[in-house]
């Protein structure tokens, strides 16, 4: 494409990236934002939304790629379709609610222009006008235009703007990897062996950069100081479950943490997981439990039925735009909207075909973990707001990952181990900022 | 005391932070629900930005008591208005009403790098129990006109 060439040059992202540490204008400024937007928010695989969410043709949802809005939506041969939410006439959001259904068409209300649910333009009105001179049935001109790669693993639905022969996407079994096993996890914990993430919500706002949020992620340093106010004099935390006899204790020993026993995992592309958390481990039990796990033995032998409920990870994340967690059973997606503010979005993962029980204890669970409103969530994003709040200072230009430096070789490391947002930068970011 | 008294000292102690007084209003079985969108039919097939039965409840508060709950430090300031109070039913069997208003909820967070002050407003739905000369909670249901609205966290009941 021949787009003019402006005269102001583009930041230089990969002088900001030190092996141990980060420039803080990652956090701060427009242009690298703007920058992010394109090369990773617009060409990596994003996570949208599940199949469950729009189970009928013509059910869509509304979803955001980086700052561009998009609809996820069923069209009536069941495919599903992640479409530009813009008329391609004068450019109107055409839907404006966060899902529904649409049944055969969308229809943008400025001057008509009716669409399929496949993108293709069905009529613009008073038609005669364009006889003769322009092909309507150009999707690329006249259609909504369609986000070119879209697929789904376990029902869970992924896109990338990224055009069909930029060689250097990966198919998206292939970007996903080991992270598929996560997910593997987390879907066969249904005795169907599918999810629902139809059950409603959370919503919050962080005054914050994106990457503040993702960086926290599979960061086991930080629970037990910045969760320290939801823990007793013993550092015990409450309990989250009915069954449970107590909540997790939050070691801040100084050798022989807990936390250090956690596993951490990078993968490519900046995809990384970590073990579980030393308070998920050990029995569990009490009738709900075991109406699970029989409901799971109707369909797998013992043996497998303990692997699937053996926790197996905490947190993966599907670097950039989305982590999924196995303890409280959700998706949460990340939407950059500016350098210092993200909204992030929780959805718990019900299982279909689990005893009632299971999935009411998950929401309630959820509730206290993820919501704006949780005991536990909460300090995270406080947290951030405050990261944005500091980095105002000039003194000193970076922030530091060195922990555990010499995970790097094995990409493999320990609870506080940094080398999961090293990787992050090196097998994520830098790669998808210095390509075009 | 009437129902308007009972609302207005329910919102007092919440104002002044007298949680701990606030919660012995709930009946045992008593929970506080604020709903994540407006037709929500129930607490347990959808999140909610908060469900707490009494066993919640306390570990919220002992939270908001806690020396290093951050962010509210310092704590946030609200003053809540409750008006337009109507009797919506009445079960005389078990002694409940039930009972409908408007609240307006004004919060200041003092905090740098900039204050956060935040309005919010809705709908309280109250199950109150007869207790002798007094009323219970047996539901206290608040639901915000921007409830499935992506929030700054928050911190305190409704």
């Amino acid at each position: 494409m021949n787009a003019p060439q402006f005269a102001h040059a583009e930041p230089d992202v990969e002088g900001l990236v030190l092996p141990d540490r980060v420039s803080r204008r990652l956090y701060l400024e427009r242009e690298i934002f703007e920058l992010e937007m394109k090369r990773i928010f617009g060409r990596a695989w994003l996570y949208l939304a599940h199949e469950s969410q729009i189970p009928r043709e013509g059910d869509y949802v509304s979803a955001w790629m980086g700052l561009q809005p998009v609809i996820v939506v069923r069209h009536k041969d069941g495919k599903v379709h992640v479409l530009h939410n813009r008329c391609a006439h004068r450019g109107v959001m055409v839907v404006t609610d966060e899902r529904g259904n649409t049944g055969n068409t969308f229809r943008c209300g400025y001057h008509g222009w009716t669409y399929r649910t496949n993108g293709e333009l069905l009529l613009a009105p008073m038609r005669d006008a364009y006889a003769g001179r322009y092909d309507m049935s150009d999707p690329a001109c006249f259609g909504l235009a369609r986000v070119p790669r879209v697929a789904a693993y376990r029902g869970f639905i992924f896109a990338s703007g990224a055009p069909l022969d930029d060689p250097a996407i990966p198919a998206l079994g292939d970007f996903l990897g080991e992270a598929k096993a996560c997910i593997d996890q987390l879907v066969d914990r249904s005795p169907q062996g599918e999810v629902d993430v139809s059950g409603g919500v959370h919503k919050y706002v962080v005054r914050g950069n994106w990457k503040a949020q993702i960086e926290n992620l599979n960061d086991n340093y930080h629970p037990p100081f910045s969760h320290a106010c939801s823990t007793d004099e013993q550092q015990r935390q409450f309990r989250r479950r009915y069954g449970d006899e107590e909540g997790p204790h939050l070691d801040t020993r100084e050798e022989g943490s807990k936390w250090e026993s956690v596993a951490s995992v990078a993968l490519d592309w900046g995809l990384s997981y970590c073990g579980p958390l030393p308070f998920n481990q050990g029995a569990r039990g009490g009738p709900v439990y075991e109406a699970h796990v029989a409901a799971l033995e109707k369909r797998h032998s013992r043996e497998r039925v303990r692997e699937i409920m053996a926790d197996f990870f905490h947190n993966v994340i599907v670097y950039p735009s989305v982590v999924m967690q196995l303890a409280s059973s959700h998706v949460r997606t990340l939407r950059p909207i500016a350098p210092d503010r993200t909204e992030i979005r929780v959805y718990p993962v019900r299982l279909k075909g689990a005893p009632e029980e299971v999935n009411r204890q998950l929401v309630r669970y959820l509730n206290i973990t993820h919501s704006a409103g949780s005991l536990i969530q909460s300090d995270d994003v406080e947290m951030f707001r405050r990261v944005q709040a500091g980095l105002a200072s000039e003194a000193q230009e970076y922030v530091w990952f060195n922990r555990h430096m010499a995970d790097d070789a094995t990409l493999r490391g320990g609870g506080t181990s940094e080398v999961i947002m090293r990787n992050q930068y090196r097998s994520g970011y830098l790669r998808y900022m210095a390509s075009r | 005391m009437t129902v308007e008294q009972f609302l207005a000292h329910e919102a007092r102690l919440l104002d002044e932070r007298r949680f701990e007084e606030w919660m012995a209003l709930f009946t045992e079985d008593g929970h506080y629900w604020a709903p994540a969108r407006p037709d929500q039919p129930d607490p347990w097939s959808e999140v909610s930005l908060i469900f707490d039965d009494r066993e919640i409840m306390q570990n919220r508060i002992r939270r908001l008591r806690h020396p290093k709950v951050y962010a509210q430090q310092p704590a946030s300031r609200a003053v809540r208005q409750v008006t337009n109070v109507s009797i919506e039913g009445e079960d005389a069997a078990k002694g409940e009403l039930s009972v409908r208003s408007v609240f307006f909820m004004f919060e200041h967070r003092p905090t740098l790098p900039e204050p956060l002050a935040r309005i919010f407003a809705g709908h309280y739905f109250h199950r109150l129990r007869r207790d002798g000369e007094g009323l219970r909670i047996v539901e206290k249901k608040a639901v915000l006109a921007n409830c499935d609205a992506a929030f700054d966290p928050l911190f305190l009941y409704f």
